[in-house]
């Protein structure tokens, strides 16, 4: 067996843990009734999920209208959102699949979570294209489906059509990631179930795995083949996202900086969004043991690398504004600092350059309540990055005549208060049914980078494991 | 032995009874009371419905009822049993008719489809207008389709009917001794002569002029009063009249306060000649200097304007006139140095300059007299002697009837064409109420309508008969385009009936025309040629020779010591009319309401304007937008106050004054959507008329107002390819590079960086409809384009624009696919000490860096402007087309760009990816949704009516743009198919061009090397806005060239 080198920090605490005390630990919202403060959690989450599903059926029955928009800011808080849920579904897969072809084994503990949030994000992420449509009911005219309207087709210029594809893509793959890592956790659970219920559910789930030797190698390279796989559609996506604007003539978007930068943001956001999701999944339920120090520590060096890209990004955009010699070009970019919406582009200068790098500091960087404030302001931060980008640059662009302004109206609010509450009752609802970590990949590293087994003498390791003599 | 034994039911059977045998084969023998039941006994008889038979319909109406229940409702298209000649459903007609509303005059073309009129273009036959129309003529097609007309007569508040109310009329004319009429101008000869009729009498002086003043019985009462020049004209040529004037041959134009293109007398007669002076390619180019107050749509196309308080007015005229050598000893002015240039402009342009006032006082206008009379310019570009008709209104006369009024000395006043509850106020309604019979003949219950005693709901103009003559010789006629929507009578059939004449009112005018007009000619040999002709063409004109007027005579130091006693103040009001609603015309109709202001681009709302150097003193509020409300003052005037304005900052408003517009705050009936405070009020009336200048009090109100403005960005922002302008001597030098250069990009071939045409710099293929086929495009000279905006509101007429109320034209979401872009120079283009040279200064230069662009973002206070009709560009390499995911928005054929609205689903991203912002999205079922019921037409059925059915009504959630009319290209293609000949340049017109009084906009074949489209994409003006985009728009636009010297240059 493969031993970590004792100067590696533990990835697992505790002298106690034990295989059993992993499923026991992990299980155990799941094989005990739902506690009150997660009652009163889904409660909330419910009522805003429902006042956000108001919302959008009043937006539907109405008209786009509801919304603030206007004949010179076409998108605004809908595109916004999108962007925003579509960046932070980043995460999920680049935990799952980057740091899983680099060997990062710290990932175990925090895959399952970040790949819940990814799918959920990006489910949130894709109600908004489908919402903002004047006429939903006729979405389905983005598919390249053979119809009877003659030649009539989608258009394949158009990155609106490619967002279609790769956010599809992402998401058909993130989902198939997650739910094969799920296949051994459900086995498990299965074969501790008490009631016949979630007996029935949990084997159903489970697609009658057995544990064996050949099914853990299968499950093993179909994760690499997945992780392969995901990898480039990590980078695909965000950047079709971002080629939404980086095609269009308008100045402030037609930039073609626009792909890396978004990839680097999203994975910022994606990060900070984990970041709260477990500092609080990890506080109730007492996953203290295995989401340790060190992982908030990892996240949040990945958060200064990808706030240090963004920033780079931001001061870039800037330069070559003036460097162009374009009028447009450069009046977009002081409009951003210095016009109407100057407080929203020094917001996300503040939450998105500056205060990621007070993580270089090792005593905040360790500091629970600190990364917990830290990750929601990198997320507001990336929110207004997104706002930034396409409001201050359509507001005023070419004609001063048609410049504008952009006020959200109680709908707009609505519908984005909304997709958070749905979101999360599905992430209240992912953390009481389903094995919130990867358990049977943590037992996995439990005697490499265990506390209790790097601690351990070789002799009690030996006498622990006794090697048996073949004969 | 069979038991043959028998029972008898009666002695009757026994005997065998006649009666009894008949009865018993009945099924009951006895009588059954059936006949008294039902009661008809004859009809019943008569009936053959059995009871089988009921049975049968019974069920039949059960299953017929239940049927019917399921259905759909039933859409009525009744086809035609005989078909009217002249209609072939889908193929509209076209009728020459006349429109003249007391203001406006203007010979027009009526377009009916299926019997509707739809649309309204100029009539280009006429000579007076030239086919020249403003928003007002072409958007007064909506009002026929107004469902708050009167559809019936009303007596004392009630509705009632024909019979009831010509019977009491009659009556009560019977024991009226005093019987006067109070009607805005009447320049319909066939009806002057109903009403000399009727109770009026004309009374000639001792040349043989009629005067205003001097009909008896009659007065004609103008609310935007020109009687100052009346009486003028009477002191100076003894003939109270309007002169005519002749733009065409005007060098040198000065007018002091007269918004001539907009508002001031016959505005409509002076814009196509105006904008031929303008032309910089022809020998000479007229200057126009204005002195105003307020920022009018004349000041804007103005070569040098001077903002001026309107107590200076007088103080101007009489200094010109002093220094062209008039006999007058004026003082000297502030404004010197402007007045120096425009006396030697004068000077150098004897009989070819015209030099007119705004201001409604006498003596003004007599020293403006003098001036002209002075400069030789009577005779040559001014005509007394044929005088216009137009504006007959006398104040003083007015004055009087209300005096007479109110004591007791009037019996009856019929109230015809104005609205003098709603512009005199309370004075009049009191003095009304003493009037025995009032008879009103609005078309809806206006607030005069509203306390009258009878109201007899005139007939729309354009379902009715009528003639004009609004110049002596010139004669137009008017004929119903649709038959009587609702209960109403042609005012003058009215007042033919209760003279108890029958003859109705068309064959009046036809034997009027008969014995007074056909006689005047000489063309035609028999009266129905003519009268045939005249219907055809609209418009007759016979100037025939006409006696002169008295030589100029005037005692010009009275006028001069009257003027020195004009009132002056820290804050001047000047009471305006907006291209909108007019003097009130325009209040009820929603297209003229959301119609942008050429100037504040408001809509919906009347508003003080004030200078925003003014206004930031107070601590105002200078920018509008969605959440930038408005102050609010109260203003007051003479005592009288008009509560809670908003004020709007209008850059270029003389300091010291303010300006607001009339016409508004008008309620109809019990209709809530009076918009704007109704200003008329702050006119002041006395003996010497009406003022429409006055010194004011403002008092602060602490509340704040939304005010919806189409456009809220003031200035240019020092970007020099949008819009494109030079001084005359630059452009009269030839060299294409000092005023319209070619945009050029720097890059990188060969490894050198050089300067390359944009032009030959693009990623695309080119499209496949250069040299091929049509290529439709457009010119639009910015050098003719005034600002006017008839082409918005005749856009919205062609093409079934939503409207959409002001809180959504607030929030940025304007429907109109054609709008004008209003930019004023900011103090960076630094205009020269007098206005006389124009140079810009660069950015970089001035002061460096980003705090420019802040203020840049100010107007100057004194600000050039600029108006450039902007629509969808249909760009070759169009930025929308490629973005659209479903391809519902592609490039045809021949050169533009289509919407398909079916196959939109809304994303907005062709919008947000348009350079040009001309895209335009439904955010709400507009034809449908409860928050567009009050302000849309197309809610109810009759508003419907007005909808062009060649165009497609949008719905919810698709996007809608400019389609270059393509309804009537295709239609001129299939005329040109018929007739088998290529599609002739001109034939085809977009409705913007068609409404263009200056001609401003030329639509055509861009692959026809001969069509006037490509001669103007070839001028050495010609340039494409933001051309280094490379979108390559189709549409081109021309230089404005200003009539001023370059002091560089």
């Amino acid at each position: 067996m493969h031993k970590e080198a004792v100067i590696r920090e533990p990835l697992i605490l505790g002298n106690d843990v034990t295989y059993s005390k992993i499923s026991d630990d992990v299980l155990h919202t799941i094989e005990h009734a739902p506690t009150k403060t997660w009652k009163i959690l889904m409660t909330i989450a419910s009522i805003i999920a429902l006042w956000g599903v108001c919302c959008i059926l009043y937006l539907i029955g109405t008209g786009i209208g509801v919304w603030g928009l206007n004949n010179t800011v076409g998108w605004a808080w809908d595109i916004t959102n999108f962007v925003w849920w579509v960046g932070i579904g980043h995460a999920g897969t680049l935990i799952s699949a980057v740091l899983l072809l680099f060997r990062q084994k710290w990932r175990m503990a925090i895959n399952r979570p970040a790949e819940a949030m990814t799918i959920f994000a990006v489910f949130m992420a894709g109600t908004f294209p489908m919402i903002h449509m004047g006429r939903i009911w006729m979405a389905y005219w983005v598919l390249p489906l053979p119809n009877q309207f003659g030649s009539l087709w989608v258009n394949f210029n158009s990155p609106l059509l490619w967002d279609v594809f790769a956010i599809s893509t992402y998401m058909s793959v993130s989902l198939v990631f997650w739910y094969i890592g799920l296949i051994p956790d459900f086995a498990t659970i299965r074969d501790r179930a008490k009631t016949p219920v979630s007996k029935l559910m949990y084997s159903l789930l489970s697609f009658g795995w057995t544990g064996n030797a050949k099914a853990w190698q299968r499950f093993e390279e179909v994760s690499l083949v997945l992780a392969g796989l995901a990898t480039p559609l990590v980078f695909s996506v965000h950047s079709i996202v971002s080629m939404d604007f980086a095609t269009s003539v308008i100045p402030g978007w037609h930039t073609t900086i626009f792909p890396p930068y978004f990839v680097a943001g999203a994975v910022f956001s994606g990060f900070a969004m984990v970041q709260t999701l477990m500092l609080i999944v990890r506080k109730a339920m007492h996953l203290e043991q295995y989401v340790t120090i060190k992982h908030i520590e990892y996240m949040n060096i990945v958060i200064i690398v990808t706030g240090s890209i963004v920033g780079v990004a931001y001061l870039t955009e800037l330069f070559m504004s003036y460097y162009s010699g374009v009028e447009y070009e450069s009046y977009a970019f002081i409009n951003r600092f210095s016009g109407p919406y100057a407080w929203a582009y020094w917001t996300m200068m503040t939450c998105n350059v500056v205060s990621p790098h007070l993580f270089w500091f090792k005593k905040l960087r360790t500091n629970l309540g600190f990364t917990f404030f830290m990750s929601i302001i990198v997320n507001i931060g990336m929110w207004f990055e997104r706002f930034v980008i396409i409001v201050t640059s359509v507001h005023r662009d070419y004609l001063p005549s048609s410049w504008s302004m952009f006020y959200p109206t109680w709908v707009d609010i609505g519908v984005y208060i909304g997709t958070i509450g749905i979101f999360s009752v599905f992430y209240l609802l992912f953390l009481k049914y389903f094995p919130v970590l990867a358990f049977n990949e943590v037992k996995s590293i439990l005697k490499s980078s265990g506390e209790r087994y790097k601690n351990m003498s070789d002799e009690d390791f030996k006498k622990l494991h006794p090697v048996k003599k073949i004969n | 032995m069979a038991n043959s034994k028998k029972y008898w039911k009666g002695l009757e059977q026994l005997n065998e009874d006649a009666n009894f045998l008949a009865s018993s084969q009945n099924e009951f023998p006895e009588h059954l009371p059936v006949d008294e039941f039902l009661g008809d006994a004859a009809s019943l008889e008569s009936s053959s419905t059995s009871r089988r038979d009921f049975l049968k319909f019974l069920g039949f109406s059960v299953a017929a009822a239940s049927l019917a229940s399921c259905e759909t409702p039933i859409t009525k298209a009744i086809p035609y049993i005989n078909k009217p000649e002249e209609i072939t459903p889908g193929v509209a007609n076209y009728y020459a008719s006349t429109y003249f509303d007391g203001n406006d005059y203007a010979p027009i073309l009526v377009k009916t489809r299926e019997g509707r009129p739809i649309f309204i273009s100029g009539n280009n036959l006429s000579t007076l207008t030239k086919g020249a129309i403003n928003a007002r003529v072409n958007a007064s097609v909506l009002s026929l389709y107004d469902n708050n007309r009167l559809k019936n007569p009303m007596a004392n508040g009630k509705d009632s009917d024909w019979n009831t109310v010509d019977t009491a009329i009659k009556n009560e004319l019977a024991n009226s001794k005093n019987i006067k009429i109070l009607s805005n101008t009447i320049i319909s000869p066939a009806t002057r002569s109903i009403l000399f009729d009727f109770a009026a009498k004309e009374v000639h002086d001792e040349k043989g002029f009629v005067k205003g003043r001097q009909l008896e019985g009659w007065v004609q009462y103008n609310p935007i009063s020109y009687s100052g020049i009346l009486n003028a004209n009477q002191v100076t040529f003894g003939k109270a009249a309007i002169p005519t004037y002749n733009f065409k041959k005007a060098k040198t134009i000065v007018s002091i306060g007269a918004d001539f293109m907009a508002s001031w007398l016959d505005s409509l007669m002076y814009l196509n000649d105006y904008a031929q002076t303008r032309k910089p390619d022809n020998d000479w180019m007229s200057k126009h200097y204005q002195f105003e107050a307020n920022m009018s749509l004349t000041g804007t196309n103005a070569d040098v304007r001077v903002p001026v308080k309107p107590s200076e007015y007088g103080a101007i005229v009489a200094q010109i006139l002093n220094k062209l050598g008039g006999n007058v000893s004026a003082d000297s002015t502030k404004y010197d140095d402007y007045i120096a240039k425009v006396v030697n402009d004068l000077k150098s342009t004897l009989g070819e300059s015209i030099v007119i006032c705004g201001s409604n006082d006498k003596n003004v206008q007599i020293l403006v007299n003098a001036i002209n009379n002075l400069l030789g310019n009577y005779g040559k570009t001014i005509d007394l002697a044929r005088s216009s008709n137009t504006k007959a209104g006398d104040d003083a006369e007015l004055v009087a009837l209300i005096k007479a009024m109110n004591a007791g000395e009037v019996d009856a006043l019929f109230i015809y064409g104005v609205d003098p509850v709603y512009t005199l106020g309370e004075e009049f309604k009191s003095a009304l109420a003493k009037v025995k019979l009032s008879v009103s003949f609005a078309s809806k219950l206006t607030d005069t309508a509203a306390v009258c005693k009878y109201v007899c709901p005139d007939n729309h103009a354009l379902e009715s008969w009528n003639d004009a003559c609004p110049v002596e010789g010139y004669y137009s006629l008017a004929q119903p385009t649709i038959s009587k929507l609702f209960n109403t009578r042609q005012a003058q059939e009215s007042f033919l009936v209760w003279k108890g004449n029958t003859t109705p009112y068309y064959d009046y005018l036809k034997s009027y025309w008969d014995k007074n007009i056909f006689t005047q000619q000489t063309s035609q040999l028999f009266f129905t040629d003519f009268w045939n002709k005249s219907l055809h063409d609209g418009v007759v004109e016979i100037p025939t020779k006409i006696t002169d007027v008295a030589p100029f005579n005037a005692d010009l130091n009275i006028a001069y010591t009257a003027i020195k006693d004009i009132k002056s103040g820290a804050i001047e009001i000047v009471l305006t009319q907006n291209m909108g609603v007019g003097d009130g015309s325009g209040a009820d109709n929603p297209w003229l309401q959301e119609m942008p202001d050429p100037l504040t681009k408001v809509t919906w709302d009347n508003y003080v304007t004030m200078n925003p150097a003014e206004m930031l003193d107070k601590g105002y509020n200078i920018n509008l937008g969605q959440e930038q409300l408005a102050n609010v003052v109260s203003v007051t005037v003479n005592g009288k106050t008009v509560e809670n304005l908003p004020v709007v900052a209008q850059p270029g408003q003389a300091k010291g004054t303010i300006g607001l517009a009339l016409g508004y705050g008008k309620k109809v009936g019990n209709m809530i959507e009076a918009t704007g405070k109704n200003a008329y009020p702050l006119v002041s009336l006395n003996d010497a008329g009406f003022s429409y200048y006055g010194v004011a009090t403002l008092v602060d109100v602490t509340m704040e107002y939304h005010v919806a403005a189409t456009q809220t960005q003031q200035t240019i922002m020092g970007r020099d390819s949008i819009v494109r302008e030079t001084t005359l001597d630059v452009y009269k030098k030839g060299n294409k590079d000092d005023y319209n250069p070619a945009h050029t990009l720097l890059v990188h071939e060969n490894g050198e960086a050089i300067q390359k045409n944009v032009k030959e710099i693009d990623l695309w293929k080119a499209q496949p409809v250069e040299n091929i086929g049509h290529r439709w495009g457009m010119t639009i000279d910015l050098n003719t384009c005034i600002g006017c905006s008839a082409c918005v509101t005749s856009c919205i007429s062609e093409n079934n624009i939503a409207v959409i109320g002001k809180d959504e034209v607030r929030r940025g979401r304007i429907m109109h696919w054609l709008r004008i872009d209003r930019y004023y120079s900011s103090d960076h283009q630094e205009v020269g000490a007098i206005g006389e040279t124009h140079e810009k200064t660069k950015l970089a230069e001035n002061i460096g860096g980003i705090a420019a662009y802040t203020q840049m973002e100010r107007a100057s206070d004194n600000p050039q402007v600029i108006h450039q009709p902007m629509m969808c560009q249909h760009c070759n390499h169009a930025g929308c087309e490629t973005v659209c995911p479903v391809a519902a928005t592609t490039h045809s054929n021949e050169g533009l760009n289509m919407m398909a609205y079916n196959r939109c689903i809304g994303t907005r991203y062709c919008a947000n990816n348009c350079a040009y912002k001309v895209r335009r999205f439904n955010w709400y079922n507009y034809k449908a949704y409860s928050k567009f019921t009050e302000v849309n037409p197309s809610q109810d059925d009759l508003g419907r009516m007005v909808l062009n059915p060649d165009v497609v009504v949008r719905s919810r959630g698709v996007m809608e743009k400019c389609s270059m009319c393509v309804q009537r290209i295709q239609a001129g293609k299939l005329e040109a198919k018929i007739a088998s000949t290529k599609v002739q340049d001109g034939s085809i017109q977009t409705a913007c061009a068609t409404a263009c009084p200056t001609n401003a906009i030329t639509f055509g074949d861009l692959n026809d090397t001969t069509s006037k489209a490509s001669e103007g994409k070839n001028h050495n003006r010609a340039f494409r806005v933001i051309e280094e985009v490379g979108q390559q728009p189709n549409i081109y636009y021309q230089t404005k060239v200003r009539n001023l010297k370059n002091n560089e240059a």
